[in-house]
């Protein structure tokens, strides 16, 4: 069965995840990066969707310690599943698709 | 240092607002959303107004992420709900198929309601408290003791209705100081082990002390009963310990 599209706010966690295991704060940093500040995520939305994301098994908590890069509080780390990398490139490869369709559309002028 | 000042209160605000929060979602997420929203008053707290708009902005987004885990609990609570109905219906098929079949079992009407009643209550109260903890041992601890519970209860009522020995209402206490105690445990793993192993010692002195009343063989057998539930209770209490051991590794740094 296809997988239903994620949404804009799973896309991005997912994405800032790719790359490595990041807490809260460092999550939200790197969506507002990742998305050239278009994307503005208060602790509501960020936390809400990690929940669901860790019932679904997408991510997990990967620890709680110190950020050097920040002050001497610990921090829980998320990091992904093989089932959220495995969600992330099938979003990825669903966006190719739509944008293939976009792009041959657009050429013919329709 | 009127921007630490007005940081510190805005986190004392914040915090009293995750308060509103589901509990199982406030006691898993609530310090890091505190921390969360810390690093971006830090962030903007170069200037006042700025700090002020960030903390309206967070304060409204977080109130809809709290009106939106009420929504899901409840709608969750209401599919739990219905569950827990269906499975409580096939339970009840047990003594409505053994009421046709069996000679003298002769049930009102009445008494299947409050069968059904029972074994609904008893599913929700182990689908509501096993979802506490994650850990499967905690999960297993609550079966076992709610289980066990509740075959003592029933065959102590089913064995008074028989005999009218109102001594037997003394198993009871077993029940009640296991209600007791996980009220005051809070649910919580530790002191829920320490609540099973009191209610077997109880259970054990109870069968000891109390006369049953019952002629030799069917005291025999009662007592090999009696084992069997201090066992269960036992063996709950190990679960809930099990469990309180591996509950702090979760989170923990490498």
């Amino acid at each position: 069965m296809a997988q239903a599209p994620l949404t804009p706010a799973v896309l991005h966690i997912l994405l800032a995840l790719s790359t490595g295991e990041r807490h809260g704060y460092g999550i939200m940093k790197q969506v507002q990066a990742d998305s050239q500040g278009r994307m503005m995520m208060g602790p509501g939305t960020l936390y809400g969707s990690l929940a669901r994301m860790m019932a679904a098994g997408l991510i997990r908590e990967s620890g709680k310690r110190v950020d050097p890069e920040m002050d001497d509080e610990r921090r829980i780390y998320y990091e992904l599943t093989s089932a959220g990398r495995a969600a992330l490139e099938a979003e990825l490869q669903r966006y190719r698709a739509v944008v293939t369709v976009a792009e041959g559309r657009l050429a013919h002028g329709h | 240092m009127a921007t630490k000042c007005s940081v510190r209160r805005f986190l004392e605000w914040y915090s009293m607002l995750l308060r509103l929060y589901p509990q199982p979602f406030r006691e898993r997420f609530g310090e890091g959303m505190e921390q969360t929203f810390h690093d971006l008053c830090r962030e903007h707290g170069s200037g006042g107004r700025r700090l002020f708009a960030l903390a309206l902005w967070v304060f409204c987004e977080t109130l809809v992420g709290i009106v939106k885990e009420h929504a899901m609990q409840i709608s969750q609570m209401g599919k739990t709900a219905l569950r827990v109905a269906l499975g409580a219906l096939a339970a009840l098929m047990v003594p409505l198929v053994a009421s046709q079949v069996v000679e003298g079992w002769n049930w009102p009407p009445g008494a299947f309601l409050r069968v059904y009643v029972l074994f609904f209550l008893t599913g929700m109260v182990f689908a509501l408290v096993s979802r506490r903890m994650g850990v499967w041992q905690y999960k297993a601890g609550v079966g076992v003791a709610l289980g066990a519970g509740f075959a003592l209860g029933w065959s102590n009522m089913v064995h008074v209705a028989d005999t009218g020995n109102l001594a037997n209402l003394w198993y009871y206490s077993v029940l009640v100081v296991g209600a007791a105690g996980a009220l005051l445990a809070r649910l919580k793993a530790p002191g829920l082990a320490r609540t099973l192993f009191v209610m077997a010692a109880l259970l054990a002195l109870i069968s000891v002390l109390v006369p049953s009343g019952a002629p030799p063989d069917v005291a025999r057998r009662m007592a090999i009963g009696h084992g069997v539930y201090v066992g269960l209770f036992i063996a709950a209490g190990f679960l809930f310990r099990r469990a309180a051991l591996t509950e702090p590794k979760r989170g923990l740094g490498h």
